[in-house]
């Protein structure tokens, strides 16, 4: 007799950082399948952004996402100098590559530590965040700030990276390289790391390009698809990097993947440093954007983010358009949460799983369709909808 | 008469209920602390001198909180697990010599009675899991069943062979003679070197603590069998785990490193065989949190395997060896 | 077991905690803190509440006829695009971080008539 109860891990839920609800249904110890509910952290930010010029938006993009924010902001603001049509300066492109990897390296240090505590290993997860504080330091002194950095501007970037701060940056990598080779070796020999992340949350390769995954978890799947590779853009081409993959589709392999794409992109800041060119940082772009659609696409640490755009000749867009790569991974969830033959998932492999696509649910949430979950009917509302059912002075 | 008010003051305030309930806090705290040394951190450090009376400042906390029953849960046994558990782990310490070769309670095969005591701890948790009508607790509940049927054996064959020490004393199965056994000669130092592993192993299922914290897997499943407990049921559990943790330091402390030995006589020889034996658990403690800084949490699975593969022969086999060496040797 | 030396190399290291409040690490050059107007440079042009991506800057008429920004700084999200649109360069940021309050809506600055 086996009777089969459903776990729900969320909305709120030690495990999660941010509301997403995941019903597991489990017998004894088993999962046997899981279904995702999404929904909880719409904040509109699309609507929002019909309404603010495309200089304001740029903050708001920032806003979608604490970890990546800067990745939104480089995407709109590729979006939109697609549709002008100019050419940004050559500094300008390396000073926004260098913020891109420190952003890439800071998101992936504090993916360590939370995936640690997801095993219940705390003292690897205070190690890498202390280690984190190095990074968010040196972020602080180049952009003002540790978390919403503000430094893309529609046009090139707006703050430069004098020689002595960027001489201090290099010290600063050279440090976190040795830092970083110590946690890799760590997460390679630590027997009861290996123990709950061997052969957990396995994502074949078919499985990966089926679902439409991005990012590290496909890319510790086998799949090579990385978009600074597939599509060069600020100074990607002239910085050569290599795009990480393993194929052993499990938890270690995205572990290994991220760790090793932290190395990479110390190499790529040192690489930046040194090559980047004099000249200006910025040139000035009108504020009315002329009618276009125009479509800006990056590898955020966790993927592939697309914004589109669609302007009409005003200084306001008329649409945009996020997709972040969290809900692509998310896709993989259910699939990589069901028990099929000799792959068992047991409740607390559920944890490191769903933590090991490195899900960032504020990015995510763009709901757009209302389903009766009774009745089975779908529908959309629009703003003047909801505004007249439901908004109360 | 006076032996009786004597008796009664011996199990309330030394070396009985009040001694131990603040020596479990104050191991909570030494827990704690050096925990967060070990991640280079620094622990509670506002609440008294060096964050002395935090565990204390949370049990007051706890007890003003306000006290959450489930509509479902089976309230009779939810309400008074708790109470139990304390009520458990204070009779345990009862039998743990604190300043003398015996406690309060001594008698020929106490250390069976102990073990016994160590398995109705499971079984309270086993049951104030399943009576909160909650499925984090039913999971948390079953978890820890399992990982009792992994780690009881080797506890049982590591506290037995520890009384094989007795052997060319007579042979007892006291912890009065496992002390006094150990008067030259400290049981660790020997064969009991892998029983004492063992033990840490074990006591380290027993308490829930991480590599073993499965029943209570905070990141899996919110906190296992004690989730729906809040308020002055969550402050008695509590502290029956940290009695619980005193309990077993001064058990490790006893049965391997030699106990409280009676040095000087009268009065004076009482104090500081009292010290001796608390810094002998807070020896044994420090490597259970040592354990806990370096490890992460296992599956059920993993556990049990880990448990019937390795640690239930080898400790068979300490249990073989403690118990034939002394006589190979005296022939 | 690489970790075991490694937690016992910490233990004997110093803490990594900053015990904030009681000890303040210093914040860089160019921080982006709370704003600073000079209402002396201001020429009442509005860009500065134009580009504002949160309504943080408000136009109040002053007493002298002028117009002059009103600065609420429970809305203002640190991003300095005023202290760059202001064609005066009347706005700076300073390295002021330590804002919280109890009470959001009276955090307003209001503008302190010139010299003229």
């Amino acid at each position: 007799m086996s009777t089969i109860i459903d776990i729900p891990v969320g909305p709120q839920h030690p495990a999660l950082k941010e509301p997403i609800n995941i019903t597991c249904y489990v017998d004894g110890e088993q999962v046997i399948g899981a279904k995702l509910r999404l929904g909880y952290n719409h904040r509109g930010i699309e609507k929002a952004g019909e309404y603010q010029s495309y200089i304001q938006n740029l903050y708001i993009a920032e806003r979608i996402c604490g970890i990546c924010g800067i990745v939104h902001a480089f995407s709109l603001a590729q979006a939109t100098e697609d549709i002008i049509g100019k050419e940004i300066p050559r500094r300008a492109d390396y000073i926004r590559v260098i913020g891109l990897e420190l952003n890439r390296i800071h998101s992936h240090l504090l993916w360590l530590g939370v995936a640690a505590h997801e095993i219940g290993f705390d003292t690897l997860f205070m190690y890498v965040w202390r280690d984190r504080e190095i990074v968010m330091d040196i972020i602080e002194e180049i952009t003002g700030n540790r978390v919403t950095y503000a430094l893309i501007t529609i046009g090139g970037v707006r703050r430069d990276i004098p020689q002595e701060r960027a001489e201090k940056l290099l010290r600063v990598m050279e440090a976190l390289e040795e830092r970083v080779k110590k946690y890799r070796r760590m997460c390679l020999e630590e027997k009861t790391i290996r123990m709950r992340c061997d052969g957990v949350g396995i994502l074949r390769k078919e499985d990966a390009i089926a679902l439409c995954a991005v990012g590290p978890t496909t890319r510790a799947s086998g799949v090579s698809f990385d978009v600074r590779a597939d599509d060069p853009h600020a100074a990607y081409d002239e910085i050569p990097f290599n795009v990480v993959t393993y194929d052993t589709c499990d938890v270690t392999a995205r572990v290994l993947v991220r760790i090793d794409e932290t190395l990479e992109s110390i190499n790529i800041i040192k690489e930046a440093i040194k090559k980047m060119p004099e000249g200006p940082i910025r040139v000035r772009l009108p504020r009315v954007v002329p009618a276009g659609e125009g479509i800006g696409r990056t590898e955020a640490p966790r993927g592939e983010v697309i914004h589109y755009v669609r302007a009409n000749g005003t200084d306001k867009p008329f649409r945009w358009k996020v997709r972040s790569p969290t809900l692509a991974n998310l896709l993989s969830i259910p699939v990589m949460l069901t028990s099929k033959g000799d792959y068992v998932v047991n409740i607390a492999d559920v944890p490191i799983t769903f933590a090991s696509i490195d899900p960032c649910i504020s990015c995510t949430d763009r709901a757009v369709r209302f389903i009766d979950v009774s009745t089975g009917k779908s529908w959309v509302w629009t703003f003047s909808q909801i505004k007249r059912m439901y908004w109360r002075r | 008469m006076i032996q009786e008010v004597i008796d009664i003051l011996k199990i309330l305030i030394f070396p009985g209920f009040f001694f131990f309930s603040l020596l479990g806090l104050i191991f909570e705290w030494i827990d704690r602390k050096f925990y967060a040394r070990l991640q280079n951190r620094v622990g509670p450090l506002y609440t008294g001198p060096r964050g002395f009376f935090q565990p204390f400042a949370d049990f007051v906390k706890l007890m003003a909180k306000e006290d959450v029953v489930p509509e479902g849960a089976e309230k009779p046994i939810f309400s008074s697990i708790p109470v139990f558990a304390l009520a458990l782990s204070l009779f345990a310490v009862l039998f743990l010599p604190v300043y003398g070769t015996q406690g309060i309670l001594s008698f020929e095969g106490d250390i069976i009675v102990l073990m016994a005591i160590m398995t109705l701890f499971v079984v309270l948790v086993f049951l104030g899991g399943l009576s909160s009508a909650s499925r984090y607790s039913e999971v948390g509940a079953e978890r820890s069943i399992l990982q009792l049927l992994g780690y009881e054996i080797p506890l049982v064959a590591s506290v037995l062979g520890a009384a094989a020490i007795t052997i060319h004393t007579g042979g007892s199965l006291s912890i009065k003679g496992i002390v006094e056994a150990q008067s030259g000669w400290w049981s660790i130092l020997g064969i009991q070197a892998l029983g004492f592993a063992i033990f840490l192993l074990a006591a380290q299922a027993e308490l829930e603590r991480v590599p073993f914290d499965i029943p209570e897997a905070e990141t899996e499943i919110v906190a296992g069998w004690m989730t729906e407990y809040s308020g002055k049921k969550l402050a008695l559990l509590r502290l029956a785990r940290d009695i619980e943790l005193a309990f077993l330091c001064g058990l490790g402390a006893t049965l391997f490193l030699g106990g409280p030995q009676p040095v000087l006589p009268g009065i004076l020889g009482a104090v500081v065989s009292t010290i001796l034996f608390v810094v002998k658990s807070v020896i044994v403690l420090l490597i259970l949190t040592a354990i806990r800084a370096a490890m992460s949490r296992l599956r059920i699975d993993q556990m049990v395997n880990f448990a019937w593969k390795y640690l239930m022969p080898l400790s068979i086999l300490q249990l073989f060896l403690a118990v034939l060496l002394p006589h190979i040797i005296t022939l | 077991m690489p970790i075991f030396g490694e937690a016992l190399r910490n233990a004997f290291q110093r803490r990594a905690t900053l015990l904030y409040p009681f000890e303040r690490r210093d914040v860089p050059q160019d921080y982006r803190g709370k704003l600073e107007i000079d209402y002396n440079l201001c020429i009442g042009c509005g860009l500065c509440v134009k580009d504002c991506p949160s309504s943080a800057l408000e136009l109040v008429q002053m007493p002298d006829g002028k117009r002059k920004p009103r600065y609420h700084i429970a809305r203002c999200t640190f991003c300095a695009q005023c202290a760059e649109s202001c064609p005066r360069k009347a706005i700076k940021m300073t390295p002021v971080y330590e804002l919280a309050t109890y009470n959001r809506r009276a955090e307003v600055v209001e503008p302190c008539g010139t010299s003229q």
